[in-house]
């Protein structure tokens, strides 16, 4: 079973999330996805968990539709909750004055984007 | 007042393709639905109706983020237009529309319009089931499911609404309206059905605060728990999030999977709810995990037991 720690970790490649667009990625064991996006050219990793219920509920209607309908920000689908892409705090809606979950990020010199949790 | 219940759901939506592709995933049918929005039908004629959150057309939107502008409820009678409009125009502002139909608004101001209800009557069974000391529901040789088998919303079951204040919420369509409460969720609140419906709840509100007002969720009747979870799991397929269930729920009885929307709530598939008369004895239980739902499942991706026999390499 060896590298599967490292497997566990890994996300995507870092072309695949391009300017202003959010995915989730799914990693083996955990309960919640985890959303990287891409804004001003930085990649930002967020966990798939709105902060309004208990333990986190997923955000996106359907596979990596993260974003409210301008795409300005993050949209928590359950009650159109809205964070803020850079900060993750809640700026509109039932979790106001929360913020979603950073997750670290590290991009290998290959491209490749690994979760650090 | 012979209130029905919901003939449609009017939402204000950001993202209208979006809202579209969902709407046709979960199974409604457009009618006359163009670039603009307009309706998505279950079998009945009820439905949901989005336009973009920027339509002059559309009724003014809520104080909060939430996406629901009217609740459209259909009435058996012209006469119960006019009982309404009596009623309510004692306190507030009533307009009759040029097709018969009144709007106003609620105490907690959410739209409201009262229609002659455009619901079609339908005639198709409930799902069968087949058990020891019952007669059998299917015929020899009928079968209970199959790939392709038809799994489409029925008709508009429900609405549930977060308002701030329940007592008021709830006084308003029981006094005014002529609303029945059927249980009630203690930390929750109520379950209401309006006079002319025996569903177990065409009305449920929350408890929250104002900066949450708004339509927690909708739901749609399938045609039994088969259903419900076929066309759920076709849903899941889709690429559509699953939010809560499949299970089942007990007070009403009915069968539930919650998912995900773009129109800001979530919409559910229910089955199977309980009937009642105005001779029912309301109960109440704390609202909990275990208050809500007899079972509660999660899908998982299709998976069969078999392989190599024990031992075996695995390729
Ligand atoms: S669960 Fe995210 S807004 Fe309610
Ligand atoms: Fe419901």
């Amino acid at each position: 079973m060896s590298g599967t720690l490292v497997a566990q970790g890994y996300l995507c490649r870092a072309e695949e999330v391009a300017e202003g667009a959010a995915r989730g990625f799914a990693l083996t064991g955990r309960r919640h996805k985890v959303i990287v996006l891409r804004k001003g050219g930085r990649l930002y990793g967020w966990l798939d968990a709105c902060p309004h219920y208990d333990g986190g509920t997923p955000m996106a209607w359907k596979s990596d539709a993260y974003l409210n309908g301008a795409g300005t920000h993050l949209a928590c689908h359950s009650h159109g909750a809205h964070f803020d892409m850079t900060t993750g705090v809640c700026t509109l809606g039932p979790c106001l004055g929360q913020a979603l979950t950073r997750v670290e990020l590290h991009v290998t010199t290959a491209g490749e984007v690994f979760a650090a949790i | 007042m012979n209130i029905i219940g919901p003939d449609y759901l009017v939402f204000g939506v950001d993202d209208l393709p979006g809202s579209i592709e969902y709407l046709t995933k979960f199974g409604l049918k457009p009618v006359g639905v163009d670039a603009s929005g307009g309706l998505f039908e279950a079998l009945d004629g009820t439905g949901v109706i989005i336009r973009a959150k920027s339509d002059p057309a559309l009724p003014a939107p809520l104080k909060t983020a939430n996406m629901l502008r009217q609740q459209v409820y259909g009435v058996q009678a012209d006469s119960d237009l006019d009982a309404i409009e009596v009623e309510l125009s004692k306190d507030r502002r009533v307009v009759r529309l040029a097709d018969g139909s009144l709007e106003t608004a609620d105490d907690h101001g959410f739209s409201l319009k009262f229609q002659i209800t455009r619901r079609r009557a339908l005639s198709m069974p409930a799902e069968k089931i087949n058990a020891p000391g019952a007669p059998a529901q299917r015929a020899p040789n009928e079968i209970g499911v199959w790939e392709e088998m038809p799994a489409a919303p029925r008709s508009l079951s429900h609405v549930v609404l977060f308002v701030p204040d329940i007592a008021k919420a709830a006084d308003f369509y029981c006094q005014r309206l002529g609303f029945v409460v059927t249980d009630t969720l203690i930390g929750a609140g109520p379950f209401l059905r309006p006079k002319a419906n025996d569903d177990h709840h065409t009305l449920f509100f929350i408890r929250t605060p104002d900066y949450m007002q708004g339509c927690e969720h909708l739901a749609f009747h399938m045609g039994g728990p088969t259903e419900l979870m076929v066309a759920g799991t076709r849903l899941v397929k889709s690429g559509v999030q699953s939010f809560w269930g499949p299970g089942r729920h007990k007070f009403g009885s009915n069968w539930f999977w919650y998912f995900n929307s773009p129109l800001g709530c979530h919409f559910e598939y229910d089955a199977d709810m309980d009937k009642h008369d105005d001779s029912w004895t309301p109960r109440e239980a704390p609202m909990g995990p275990e208050a809500s739902q007899i079972v509660l499942f999660e899908m998982r991706e299709k998976w069969a037991p078999g392989g190599p026999p024990p031992g075996a390499k695995r390729e």
